[in-house]
C-alpha cells in the first residue's frame, strides 16, 4: 500500500466511530507487524492520544462551558466537536472556532439556550489572548491632529478587540462561573436581559467591559472602517444624545485604538 | 539579545567550551519561575507553535531569551506526511526564528497531517524507500525555506509496519546522509522502541552515525498494561528519566560526545527545581564521560 493510502486509512480510523479501532478494517490491520490480537489495544493508544489531547486543548479554551455544564458533559461535547471538526493546522491556539454553531446543533445542549453565546464569548477571549502584539494609540498621538482633520481619521481597533451582542447576560454568567467558594444552592437569573460587551487585552490576559448601546454601535461602525465623522453621523441618527467626549476618554483609557503604523 | 550560540559543531570535530550543555523545556507554568529564579541550566527549548500568536507567550519568551540560548522543537511540520509541508506553518516558524534566533531547529520523523486534518500526535511511519524519499523531500523543502539545517527526532511508536525494510537507526542515518539534516536523538524513545518492538537499544545507539547527532532528548515514560495483556511503554513525558534510560544516555555520551541534552517534561509538571536537577544530572554525565575524552 502506498504511504498516502496508509495515512488516509489510519487517519480515518482515528476519527471514526470507536468500533473502527475495536474491529479495524482488514486493509489497515494487514499493515502492521505482530499478532492481530494486539492491534485494537495499540490503535486505541493512538486514538486516546489524539482525541485526548485535542479534547484537552478545547477544554482549556472553553473553561466556562465546563464550569456551567460539568466535566462529563463538557468532555462529551468537546470530543464530539473534535471528531466532527479536527484541526486543519498544527497550531492549537487557533483551534476551536465554531464551537458556538456546533452547540446549536448538539442535541444534549438543546435545553441550554445560552451555551452557544458563552462559547462565542470564550472564543472571542481566546482570540484576544493570542492576538498579534500592537501598540495603542496614546493621547499624544491624537494631540497633533488638527481639529479639521479629526473627522476624516480612521481609528483602527486593536487586534485584540472583539465586540459581542447577546440576548443573555454574559458578564453575569461569567462572574457567576468565576466566583470562588460559590454556594451550591446559588442560582443566576438568566432573564435579567442581554448585554453588549467588548473583549480586550489589558496587559497579558483577556478581559471584558460592558458597553452602552450607542457605544457598541459606534465601535461597530469604526471597526467596519468608517471615519470618525461617518461613524458619528450614523450614531447621532439613532442616539442623538451620544456623548462622544465621554466615549473617547473611556476608550483612550482602555487603549481600544491602535496606533497608526507610521507612528510606532 | 545576545548573538546566536552554536553549542556544538559536529562537523568541526571539536567541542567549544560549553559550561553547561544541559537544557530544559520551557513550559507555560514555569515562565515566571524561570525568569525570576534563573535556574542553572544551559539553554531552553520551546515548541515554536506555542508562539504563533502574540500576547503572554511571546512576552515571556522574549524575557527568557534575554537570559538563555533557545532552541526550537517544532511539533507541527508533519515531515512524514505525503502531503507537502505547510508553507504557512514554515512562514510562521521563520518569523519566530528571525525574532528569537534559536541555535537549533528540529521536528520529528513522524506524521500528523492527512487530508487537511491535523491529528496532533506523532504517528508512525513504515521504514521504506518510499517513506525516505517523502521524508527527505519534506526536510529539504523545510531547510530551503528556513535557510538552515534542521534536526529530525526519532519517534516513540506503538505499532510497527510489516513493510519496513530497514531498522529505524538505518532509516535515521539515511535521512541525515541524504539531505544533510541532523539527528535529534531521543534516548528515551530508543528505550521505548526497544521494549515495544523487541530489539537491543545499545545496538540502535551503535548503529547511529555520530556525525549526524546534534541534540539529545531525555524524558520519562509510562509502562501500561493494555487490554490484550501485553505491556506497552508510552512516551508520556510525565516523570523522572528512568534508570535504564540514564544508563543508555551514558553510553550515548561516550560515543557521541558532549551533545546538547534536553530534559523534556510536558504533563504533571514538577517544580522547576526538579527539572533543573535532572538537567544537572545530564550535565554531570557529560562532564564525566564525554569531556575528558574530548580533551584528548
Amino acid at each position: 500500500m502506498r504511504l498516502s493510502e496508509t495515512q488516509t486509512l489510519f487517519s480515518r480510523t482515528m476519527l471514526d466511530h470507536p468500533d473502527a479501532v475495536a474491529n479495524p478494517d482488514p486493509a489497515l490491520a494487514g499493515l502492521f507487524a505482530g499478532e492481530e490480537a494486539i492491534l485494537p489495544a495499540r490503535l486505541k493508544i493512538y486514538r486516546n492520544n489524539i482525541l485526548g489531547s485535542l479534547t484537552k486543548a478545547m477544554q482549556a479554551t472553553y473553561p466556562l462551558i465546563e464550569k456551567l455544564t460539568g466535566e462529563e458533559f463538557a468532555t462529551g461535547l468537546m470530543r464530539s466537536f473534535v471528531l466532527e471538526s479536527p484541526p486543519q493546522e498544527a497550531c492549537l491556539a487557533r483551534y476551536g472556532a465554531g464551537l458556538d454553531a456546533f452547540i446549536e446543533t448538539f442535541s444534549p445542549a438543546k435545553d441550554l439556550p445560552y451555551l452557544a453565546d458563552v462559547a462565542r464569548l470564550e472564543w472571542a477571549m481566546n482570540e484576544a489572548y493570542y492576538a498579534p502584539d500592537d501598540r495603542p494609540l496614546t493621547p499624544a498621538g491624537l494631540q497633533n491632529v488638527p481639529l479639521e482633520e479629526l473627522a476624516d481619521m480612521i481609528l483602527p481597533l486593536r487586534a485584540s478587540i472583539r465586540l459581542l451582542d447577546s440576548r443573555w447576560p454574559l458578564s453575569a454568567i461569567r462572574n457567576f462561573c468565576l466566583k470562588e467558594n460559590r454556594d451550591e444552592r446559588e442560582t443566576l437569573n438568566l432573564d435579567q436581559g442581554g448585554c453588549q460587551i467588548m473583549v480586550y487585552r489589558p496587559g497579558l490576559s483577556a478581559d471584558i467591559v460592558p458597553l452602552e448601546s450607542a457605544e457598541y454601535a459606534f465601535l461597530q461602525a469604526m471597526s467596519a472602517g468608517d471615519t470618525l465623522g461617518q461613524s458619528l453621523e450614523t450614531i447621532l441618527k439613532t442616539f442623538p444624545g451620544f456623548d462622544f467626549k465621554g466615549f473617547l476618554q473611556k476608550h483612550m483609557a482602555l487603549e481600544t485604538f491602535s496606533s497608526p503604523v507610521a507612528n510606532t | 539579545m545576545e548573538k546566536k550560540v552554536n553549542l556544538f559543531h559536529p562537523e568541526e570535530g571539536s567541542y567549544p567550551p560549553v559550561k553547561n550543555p544541559a537544557g530544559i523545556g520551557l513550559r507555560h507554568a514555569h515562565y515566571k519561575d524561570v525568569i525570576e529564579t534563573k535556574p542553572a541550566v544551559g539553554w531552553l527549548e520551546v515548541h515554536p507553535e506555542n508562539y504563533f500568536g502574540g500576547g503572554a507567550h511571546r512576552h515571556y519568551l522574549t524575557k527568557a531569551r534575554e537570559l538563555y540560548p533557545v532552541s526550537f522543537h517544532a511539533v507541527g511540520l508533519s515531515l512524514g506526511s505525503t502531503e507537502r509541508v505547510s508553507r504557512d506553518h514554515l512562514r510562521q516558524i521563520k518569523e519566530l526564528i528571525e525574532i528569537y534566533e534559536p541555535f537549533q531547529v528540529s521536528d520529528h520523523a513522524s506524521w500528523s497531517m492527512s487530508g487537511n486534518a491535523h491529528l496532533n500526535d506523532l504517528l508512525p511511519l513504515p521504514y521504506t524507500k518510499e517513506t525516505l524519499s517523502i521524508l527527505c523531500r519534506n526536510i529539504e523543502e523545510t531547510q530551503e525555506f528556513l535557510g538552515q539545517r534542521i534536526l529530525v527526532e526519532n519517534p516513540s511508536t506503538y505499532l510497527s509496519f510489516k513493510s519496513s525494510t530497514m531498522p529505524e537507526w538505518d532509516f535515521m542515518n539515511e535521512a541525515a546522509r541524504r539531505n544533510g539534516c541532523g539527528i535529534l536523538l531521543d534516548v528515551n524513545n530508543i528505550y521505548v522502541q526497544s521494549r515495544n518492538h523487541g530489539f537491543d537499544a545499545f545496538e540502535y545507539l551503535r548503529g547511529i552515525e555520530g556525525r549526524h547527532v546534534g541534540e539529545i532528548h531525555l524524558a520519562g515514560h509510562t509502562e501500561q498494561e493494555i487490554a490484550d495483556g501485553s505491556t506497552v511503554l508510552i512516551d508520556t513525558h510525565d516523570s523522572l528519566v528512568r534508570p535504564e534510560v540514564w544508563n543508555l544516555y551514558g553510553f550515548a555520551i561516550e560515543k557521541f560526545g558532549p551533545i546538547p541534552t534536553l530534559i523534556e517534561w510536558d504533563q504533571n509538571l514538577p517544580p522547576l527545581s526538579t527539572l533543573a536537577a535532572e538537567a544537572g544530572r545530564a550535565a554531570a554525565i557529560i562532564r564525566e564521560r564525554a569531556l575528558p575524552h574530548a580533551a584528548e
